[in-house]
């Protein structure tokens, strides 16, 4: 009897090798396209709490004030000057650069002002345009004297510190005023 | 004349080579779908935006202010009143010296609410913020 010897088929079979592969792309993937949400936003300093009975006024020179009003109609006053909001860092650019070489007590000052009733984005927008205008100038001022970007100082270098120093960020958030009908 | 047991040609066996694949995707799924520990925001409020922004390393520093598009104003978990806002802020600032207050007013309001918060705020030595905002593009 001559026996038919059957062809033994390979047992099926799925690759997985490259299955941890895959996985590990997946991982890599979410792990760099993840953003763990970052605060932004405009930084202030608020001034110290005194007593209206303590409070003393100082005279500041017409020469280094740039007073902003907003109103709550939405208009904007700049040193007694009707001005369109994405203007205002135009303006206050050269008055900045000017000032850079001075002495700290004659550095220019931005005052804002606002009403009560003004609308709390305007504000915003306003205050964006003259940090905007700070930045502009010490960025320029980072290209000329050390030819490079203030991103790419060292946060406690000496360079930063200067240029905190001659292009200090002076912006005086006035109290609206009380009384409003 | 010796009789050879039959045994199965294959060997049985858990395959674990994928045990690893699966845990991975244990992770990948717990990755997508964790936020990382927040705060639930009880007021409706939208951002303004801003080209000119910092970003806050420090988020250990931060505390967190909402005012929301009613005007109502959220502090840590609950809704405050204004007047309380000094004494919470307060006991922050000794806790945690230079704390940043990070005001996230919605864009709508009136200067009158953050003008009486920031007052709060320096009564309570609060005196670093930052105006929350998206950045413009």
């Amino acid at each position: 009897m001559v026996h038919i010897k059957k062809k033994k088929r390979p047992d099926p079979e799925i690759p997985t090798s490259s299955m941890a592969d895959i996985s590990f792309l997946l991982l890599l993937f979410f792990l760099v396209s993840t953003v763990i949400d970052v605060d932004t936003g405009i930084g202030m300093t608020l001034p110290e709490f005194i007593p209206a009975d303590q409070q003393t006024t100082v005279p500041i020179s017409k020469e280094r004030l740039a007073a902003l009003l907003i109103n709550e109609n939405g208009d904007v006053l700049l040193n007694n000057e009707v001005i369109a909001i994405p203007q205002i860092s135009k303006t206050l650019k050269p008055r900045i650069e000017s000032k850079i070489e001075l002495p700290a007590n004659k550095k220019l000052v931005v005052s804002v002002k606002t009403d009560r009733k003004t609308n709390y984005n305007l504000y915003i927008q306003a205050l964006d345009q003259v940090k905007l205008a700070y930045f502009e100038v010490r960025e320029e001022y980072a290209q000329r004297r050390y030819g490079k970007r203030t991103i790419d100082f060292n946060e406690k270098s000496e360079e930063i510190k200067d240029i905190r120093e001659k292009i200090p960020i002076t912006i005086s958030i006035a109290e609206p005023e009380k009384i409003k009908s | 004349m010796t009789f050879k047991k039959k045994r199965a040609s294959s060997t049985a066996g858990i395959p674990t080579s994928s045990l690893a694949d699966i845990v991975f995707m244990l992770l990948l799924f717990f990755m997508v779908t964790t936020t990382l520990r927040e705060v639930d925001v009880l007021v409706k409020f939208k951002l303004p935006e801003a080209k000119a922004i910092e970003k806050i390393e420090n988020k250990r520093l931060v505390s967190y202010v909402w005012v929301g598009t009613d005007g109502r104003i959220q502090v840590n978990d609950s809704l405050t009143k204004l007047e309380e806002i000094q004494k919470i802020m307060y006991a922050k600032r000794t806790a945690l010296p230079n704390i940043i207050i990070s005001l996230r007013i919605d864009k709508g309001s009136d200067m009158g609410i953050v003008t009486d918060i920031q007052q709060e705020l320096r009564k309570a030595s609060c005196l670093r913020i930052n105006y929350s905002a998206m950045i413009k593009i």
